[in-house]
């Protein structure tokens, strides 16, 4: 596996999951707007905070209403992190690697790029928006199932994989953090139907609401809900399941040298594997959330650090 | 299909004029389909009204989705832009093409021959068949080629012979590409989106697969491995994404389950050749290169190459690794050298040549050049060192100030000009558009480029690439020139 080939399907894999991530945080609030009562402030504001593209927002846009907010999130080529930026970026990189996919995924990922060049302010409209997300949705699960389907096992699969798995992990981490620390920030509605009702939203938005169901009940409570996008190890969008699969990615990419050695990048993800499983939801809540939260971020951003060092760096 | 329908003239196709003084690929002067035409004449001209149009535009779709295009040069960063891609397949009958595939095998093995020898013994110098100037003077002669030798003897691995058939019928050699000739996904993939268009008709006309391809250009590159190594590591060498014919690249490198490298992905150690992979360093055995021998090996070339690899001219001399097509090449297809092609043919295999090539006129010869410049507007000018039909003068077309313009150049440097007659290219049937729900088609002129790979023993991917000039009385049929493509049939009977 060339280590330029190796790179572009981690970013490739990364970007993807980030535009997948992005609808799916952008989903959630509108959702929240449509379903529950007026919140205090404005909310779209809230997601800009949160974004930390709000000065790049600011350079284009006068008011931060609904409308621009959808368009610099979803359309905008202005902003690297946009949807569509994401998905020309993903794109872009499986092109040079076009020869090491299958051409079944190239065929998804270039139909995907194809088809989000047509988008137009038009399909973000308060009636058309549910359909453009649920069927953006949809595109990316398809895309997951032809990875899943067409890919083999080797190199090129754990290196999709870190960048899938990295960006999941960090992603969900934040889209905690958004509920935690911006959507409610008043105190005294904690507990309140608002908080339920956003709650119910978060685990929504990552695929979550049925799982918590099962294992939870019917009861709705932040303890819970952290447990289970945290440090649940049976859930797909968890940063403990992501934590674990990646674990396996590096151990097989080390295997795969032709003199396997305990490298950097094992001892990296030690150190996120065990930030999970020394704490449990109760301890990280009470000791703050968000400083918790921030931990994953910058263990994740070390582990990316260390597989571009180890395996990726050009010299 | 009556035997009525299979002669008559087809009534759908009253609006279709066969032109006098061109070769139409499909009808005769009576507008009777040609030896195997017919059953394309009568499911898809003589079809439903607006259906060509429809499966044009359902054929732009796949090319689109399947990311099969090119780059064009001069316009914004990726640029990609499809093909334009005919409907109506070219058709070959078997006779045709048995003769095709003997002329081209033959013609690429006396090109082989003169490689070879050039850079080895050099005996046709020596016996004055070919002006040793002419050969020592080409800007492709190389010599850092001088005294290599191939596995196999085998500098051509992969050529594309560019044929035009004249007002007679005949074919006739118009130039060769023994470089780095491009074009071959297109053919397979025009078939690929040709058999999901039309399943029953190409079944039923026997037409001969292309698919086999890639396994047989890796097997002519496994055979050139140092040594006769048994399981070689093969990588194809792309300048990169933003090179006209990347889609080609990975296309290729993915069909043959090859890497696809760039130079920055290469190092050289110890006369080796390496790639970079996350475990460290692998070493190639062969090299599919897709980039000129000019940006090769910056050390040996031109020292601005970012796109080469350092050294690898020493690896190569040192036996360590082949490339394909091999160092020096380019003084094959060089276009004066062209001229002394059917005597190279002879000189080498003891034959006659069994494809003529197009008439052309060294100009360097100043009685040859008097001829010339007397009736230059009758005559094709091309530059000796250009391709992909840049700097071409079509003499009958050209405005007066062209005309001298071209006049000068080759006044200032004769032997940088070779003339041709202009050949009245065949026309064949293609779709111009749609008007009041009716398919309009019109003759428009069509070449032809067969690939021949040269292994231990030669192959010649049946058909090849028809590249037709969609504009009215366009002779220049190449992608960076406004032209498209059609599915070229040869049947199995």
């Amino acid at each position: 596996m060339l280590r330029r080939i190796a790179d572009s399907l981690f970013w490739a894999a990364r970007y993807l999951e980030r535009a997948e991530w992005r609808a799916r945080l952008v989903s959630v609030n509108h959702n929240l707007l449509i379903e529950g009562p007026a919140p205090a402030g404005n909310p779209w504001s809230s997601m800009l905070a949160i974004s930390g593209d709000q000065e790049l927002f600011e350079q284009h846009y006068e008011d931060v209403d609904e409308r621009s907010v959808l368009t610099f999130f979803v359309l905008d080529e202005r902003n690297p992190s946009s949807i569509r930026s994401c998905i020309d970026a993903a794109r872009a990189n499986a092109r040079s690697l076009r020869h090491r996919i299958s051409s079944e995924l190239w065929l998804e990922l270039n139909t995907l790029h194809l088809d989000a060049k047509q988008w137009t302010v038009a399909r973000l409209g308060t009636s058309e928006v549910f359909d453009f997300f649920s069927q953006l949705q949809e595109r990316f699960y398809r895309i997951a199932g032809v990875m899943n389907g067409t890919l083999p096992r080797g190199v090129g699969f754990d290196f999709l994989g870190l960048g899938i798995l990295l960006e999941r992990a960090e992603n969900v981490t934040r889209l905690l953090d958004i509920k935690y620390h911006y959507l409610l920030p008043r105190v005294e509605d904690v507990g309140g139907p608002i908080d339920l009702l956003q709650w119910t939203a978060v685990l929504r938005s990552a695929s979550a609401l049925e799982a918590y169901r099962m294992k939870y009940g019917n009861l709705i409570r932040t303890e819970s809900v952290v447990e289970m996008l945290l440090f649940d190890s049976t859930f797909p969008r968890s940063a403990r399941y992501c934590v674990d699969r990646l674990e396996t990615a590096l151990r097989r990419v080390a295997q795969a040298a032709p003199e396997p050695a305990p490298g950097a990048v094992e001892l990296a993800s030690d150190g996120l594997a065990g930030l999970l499983a020394s704490r449990s939801a109760s301890e990280v809540i009470s000791s703050g959330l968000h400083d918790f939260l921030i931990d994953v971020q910058e263990e994740c951003e070390r582990i990316s650090s260390a597989v571009f060092d180890q395996y990726l760096r050009f010299e | 299909m009556s035997a009525q329908s299979m002669t008559n003239p087809v009534p759908v196709f009253d609006a279709y004029r066969v032109v006098s003084g061109l070769f139409d690929e499909m009808f005769d002067l009576e507008r009777r389909p040609r030896p195997g035409c017919a059953r394309v004449v009568a499911d898809l001209l003589a079809r439903d009204p607006g259906r060509l149009a429809e499966l044009r535009a359902r054929a732009d779709g796949m090319f689109l989705r399947m990311g099969v295009t090119f780059n064009v040069y001069g316009m914004e960063e990726g640029s990609e832009k499809i093909f334009p891609f005919d409907p109506i397949p070219r058709v070959i009958d078997a006779a045709t093409w048995a003769h095709l595939e003997a002329g081209l095998t033959q013609r690429v093995r006396a090109l082989n021959a003169f490689i070879q020898d050039v850079y080895g013994a050099g005996e046709i110098l020596k016996d004055g068949v070919v002006p040793r100037d002419l050969v020592l003077g080409c800007p492709q002669y190389l010599r850092a080629a001088v005294g290599l030798t191939p596995p196999h003897g085998t500098f051509v691995t992969v050529a594309g012979i560019d044929l035009v058939r004249g007002a007679d019928g005949r074919f006739y050699v118009l130039e060769d590409n023994v470089r780095t000739p491009s074009g071959v996904s297109y053919v397979i993939q025009n078939r690929v989106v040709m058999t999901r268009l039309l399943p029953d008709l190409v079944r039923a006309s026997g037409v001969r697969s292309v698919e086999n391809y890639p396994a047989d250009l890796l097997e002519s590159l496994c055979e050139l491995a140092p040594g006769g190594k048994s399981r070689p590591k093969v990588a194809l060498l792309t300048p990169g994404i933003y090179n006209s014919a990347f889609f080609e690249h990975v296309f290729l490198s993915h069909q043959m389950g090859i890497e696809l490298v760039e130079g920055h992905d290469l190092v050289c150690v110890d006369h080796k050749v390496f790639m970079k992979t996350v475990h460290g360093l692998e070493q190639i055995d062969v090299l599919y290169r897709r980039i000129d021998d000019d940006f090769l090996d910056p050390v040996v070339f031109r020292s601005d190459s970012i796109l080469g690899v350092a050294g690898i001219t020493a690896a190569i001399r040192a036996g360590n690794v082949s490339v394909a097509n091999g160092f020096g090449t380019g003084i094959a297809d060089d276009k004066a050298i062209f001229a002394y092609t059917p005597a190279i043919v002879r000189y080498y295999l003891n034959e006659e040549p069994l494809l003529p090539i197009v008439e052309t006129h060294v100009l360097s010869d100043p009685d040859v050049r008097r001829m010339v410049l007397r009736d230059l507007d009758r005559f094709v000018v091309k530059p000796t060192n250009a391709s992909g039909g840049y700097g071409v003068i079509i003499g009958p077309k050209a405005t007066y100030r062209q005309l001298i313009e071209a006049r000068e150049g080759i006044e200032r440097d004769p032997s940088h000009f070779i003339a041709q007659p202009v050949v009245q290219l065949s026309v064949h049937p293609t779709l111009l558009g749609e008007g009041g729900g009716a398919d309009i088609y019109a003759p428009r002129h069509v070449d032809l480029r067969p690939f021949v790979l040269l292994g231990k023993r030669p192959r010649v991917l049946p058909g090849g690439l028809t590249r037709v000039a969609l504009r009215e009385g366009s002779l220049i049929v190449n992608s960076s020139q406004g032209g498209g493509s059609k599915d070229t049939w040869v049947l199995e009977r």
